[in-house]
């Protein structure tokens, strides 16, 4: 069982929130959503393991079996290309879970018009496996949901 | 087995959203399909953990191999939308 936490303090709510189809009838993955609180923070990785992909504005991190969960900072923040977020460790990295990886503002991105929820998905994953998925209030670094 | 070279439009590239469409619509596949960026080593494109870790950006050439050029049209597609 492999705990997945969460990258940010704010409100779970579910994929069903999220304001772009493709994670919200769950194509990219099982998982939640959570709207995060504004002010700048830092977002954290969900589980220990390796930083697969990191984007400004999203990340992979590959733990044990290989299972992968994508964290998205906001929705189509990729065309801000980069700007507001700060990068906290290179790609390729080995991190522990809760390790801080990304540096961003979620007022930023509200104030350019894009929604701030942040999607947490586990990549490749049956939507049978996920369970214990947190709802409502939730502080980073505490358990999302598990994956079995 | 058919295979086709795509130049990708899209202007994010194979990221999140048309990731997960060209995922979705490689796994309800029969058979292998597989993607490769350019030249490099083919990953499965049932897996969207292998296609978002091939980081492919707008503008960049993929190579899909699959067993229809009906599944290959729809790829493509995918691939130049958005």
């Amino acid at each position: 069982m492999l705990s997945v936490l969460s990258p940010v303090s704010g409100t779970a709510v579910g994929l069903s929130e999220v304001p772009d189809p493709v994670f919200a009838q769950g194509m990219v993955g099982p998982g939640t959503a959570i709207l995060p609180r504004n002010g700048r923070q830092e977002a954290v990785a969900p589980i220990a393991g390796r930083v697969a992909k990191l984007h400004a504005h999203a990340f992979v991190v590959v733990g044990e079996g290989g299972r992968g969960v994508l964290v998205h900072l906001g929705i189509d923040t990729v065309k801000l290309n980069g700007e507001g977020f700060e990068r906290l460790v290179d790609e390729g990295a080995d991190v522990e879970a809760g390790q801080p990886l990304i540096r961003w503002d979620p007022a930023e991105v509200a104030a350019k018009g894009m929604a701030t929820v942040v999607p947490v998905v586990a990549l490749d994953a049956g939507h049978d496996v996920i369970s214990r998925a947190v709802a409502g209030e939730v502080e980073k670094g505490s358990q999302l949901f598990q994956w079995a | 087995m058919a295979e086709r070279r795509v130049k990708v439009e899209s202007e994010v590239g194979l990221h999140a959203r048309p990731a997960a469409l060209f995922v979705g619509a490689a796994a309800k596949a029969g058979g292998d399909v597989t993607v490769a960026k350019g030249d490099g080593s083919p990953v499965s494109a049932k897996s969207i953990l292998a296609v978002m870790s091939l980081d492919v950006r707008h503008g960049d050439e993929i190579v899909i191999n699959a067993e229809s050029e009906e599944l290959l049209d729809e790829l493509a597609a995918i691939a130049n939308a958005g």
